[in-house]
């Protein structure tokens, strides 16, 4: 089940508020959250909801064990369980028909190459379990005690499919007690408002910028050959906003749910594309993941007195790998990598004294070729994409293509620049300084939630398959 | 090595690894307090600190310090 689909905004969640909210009792609450997290999962996955329990019921055991045994070599066991449990099951589903493709252009063989598909969300919650069974072992969150409530950190449908990946220490005391204020009722529905807005309103439009710039990969993304440098870079910039949108809209959406219910979700996206520098871009991006390698891969003592650097290669290849069983996701992650290094050796005070215009365009145009790496999973497509970027194709600078496809979506555009920005906030804070204007922001605010909520539901009343970037990862 | 001791010791390494001689940490220290300590300046703060007290941090004690405090409680428990 998808978030932006109307059987989910008008009868599944109203139906689990129903349910959720007659009564006080937090152990039917929790049952309730359950029930209708593994609903949502199996409604599109009615097998696999097996593999995600099986995840919860080998790390809620490695939890107990870890409890048990602080200190000896259980505990150390089953850290390493659960890192072989869960990981074997992302590899398996994941990566098994990547590596078969690789051992038989490598090695001359014709191994099989299954065709797996991928169980939504295993990326997510395999990172979550994981993530509680180390922070147990480093004592940094209490053992959950109760299966079933385990269950519920993992289950949890706003953040099962396709994250942000919360950690157990930001809603472990909250899955044993919370409450659920008026203020959290009243910001969580503008939130998944918003998320909707961005999802439907703008991301869905600018996807179809981006497959009339370059393809899509069922057409071998045909496209990009013909495209001109302007189209290029145009195309480039659009993917990048465009799974911003889609993501963002997803976690505004995913932590708006868990406000309604009485979570408080790390944020997962803060204004990514206002970034100086691709280290702060990183700050700012997909936070949930960055994060996650940082504290549970970036210190891992393999490389000795290189650690820095070994550290930094395998965070930035792991990232790249994580997205998806292909190369242009590795080459993605690398790159992102090489600029880091670079930021790392140029020193952060230089680069503070570097102008915020030069810093910009610098920072833009990295994260643009950035985006067009991770569109392209086909690499000879990707090479395409190169030799356009350059004009090296023999393509004009620019196309009837780009400036009709510009004009036509003008609008979606802009929308989409502006709200890149923190605008929002901004006018916010500039309103909520004098009281007259607070009624006034917040009225304005009411009316729009209204109209985006209408215009955003009669959208998707013509869409039959809306699904979000992130669910394929 | 009492705890005055150690601060200033682990002053000069956090001077040396950031060079910038205006650092003077303190319990309250905390990335944010120093420009250029970040994820991946952490590992070569660590290491210099290491190296100076002839100790190893574990990786949950790198990945979880909050301040300067943290560390110097590790510090005082395990360093020479």
């Amino acid at each position: 089940m998808v978030f932006a689909d109307l059987f989910f905004l008008y009868f599944f969640l109203p139906v689990c508020l129903i349910f959720y909210f007659m009564t006080r009792n937090l152990h039917i609450r929790n049952a309730v959250l359950i029930a209708f997290s593994l609903i949502f999962y199996a409604w599109g996955e009615p097998i696999w909801v097996s593999i995600l329990i099986i995840s919860a019921a080998v790390d809620y055991i490695n939890g107990r064990v870890i409890d048990k045994y602080r200190g000896k070599p259980q505990a150390r066991m089953a850290v390493v369980w659960s890192l072989i449990v869960n990981l074997g099951i992302l590899v398996g589903f994941k990566y098994t028909g990547f590596i078969m493709e690789n051992v038989n252009s490598l090695l001359g063989t014709s191994f099989n190459v299954p065709n797996i598909k991928l169980p939504i969300g295993i990326s997510f919650y395999t990172f979550q379990t994981i993530s509680y069974t180390i922070d147990c072992y480093w004592g940094k969150v209490k053992t959950q005690k109760n299966f079933f409530r385990f269950l519920l950190y993992v289950s949890l449908f706003p953040q099962l499919v396709a994250g942000p990946i919360v950690r157990y220490s930001t809603i472990g005391e909250e899955i044993n007690d919370r409450k659920t204020t008026m203020q959290d009722v009243s910001e969580g529905m503008s939130r998944i408002i918003l998320g909707i807005g961005k999802k439907v309103l703008i991301a869905n439009a600018l996807s179809k910028v981006v497959t009339t710039c370059f393809g899509e990969m069922s057409d071998g993304f045909a496209a990009v050959s013909n495209i001109s440098v302007a189209g290029a870079w145009f195309g480039a910039a659009m993917v990048g906003l465009w799974y911003y949108f889609d993501f963002s809209g997803y976690s505004d959406i995913a932590i708006g749910l868990g406000r309604i219910f009485g979570f408080h979700f790390d944020e997962n996206f803060k204004y990514p594309f206002i970034c100086k520098s691709i280290s702060e871009f990183w700050q700012r991006w997909h936070i949930s993941l960055s994060s996650f390698f940082r504290d549970y891969l970036l210190y891992l003592p393999l490389f000795g007195k290189r650690r820095k650097y070994g550290g930094l290669f395998l965070v930035w290849f792991c990232t790249g790998l994580w997205h998806g069983a292909s190369w242009n996701f590795i080459l993605w992650g690398l790159y992102y990598g090489l600029f880091i290094l670079m930021e790392l050796k140029i020193g952060k005070k230089r680069m503070k004294k570097w102008s915020p215009v030069f810093s910009h365009i610098y920072t833009k145009v990295v994260i643009a070729i950035g985006f067009g790496i991770f569109y392209f999973e086909d690499l000879g497509a990707l090479g395409r994409f190169f030799k356009a970027l350059v004009g090296a194709n023999g393509n004009s600078l620019t196309d009837s293509v780009t400036t009709t496809i510009f004009r036509n979506y003008l609008y979606v555009i802009l929308l989409a620049v502006i709200f890149s920005m923190p605008v929002i906030p901004k006018l916010k804070e500039l309103c909520m300084k004098q009281k007259s204007r607070a009624v006034f922001i917040q009225a304005a605010g009411v009316v729009c939630n209204v109209a985006i909520l209408l215009v955003s539901s009669i959208m998707l009343v013509n869409t039959t398959n809306n699904p979000f970037l992130y669910f394929r990862f | 090595m009492t705890e005055k001791e150690l601060y200033k010791r682990l002053n000069e390494v956090f001077r040396d690894v950031f060079d910038d001689d205006g650092i003077t940490v303190d319990e309250y220290t905390t990335a944010d307090d120093i420009d250029d300590w970040d994820s991946i300046e952490h590992i070569t703060l660590i290491g210099a600190v290491e190296d100076e007290f002839s100790m190893r941090f574990k990786m949950g004690e790198v990945s979880g310090m909050k301040n300067v405090g943290e560390m110097a409680k590790i510090i005082m428990s395990r360093g020479k």
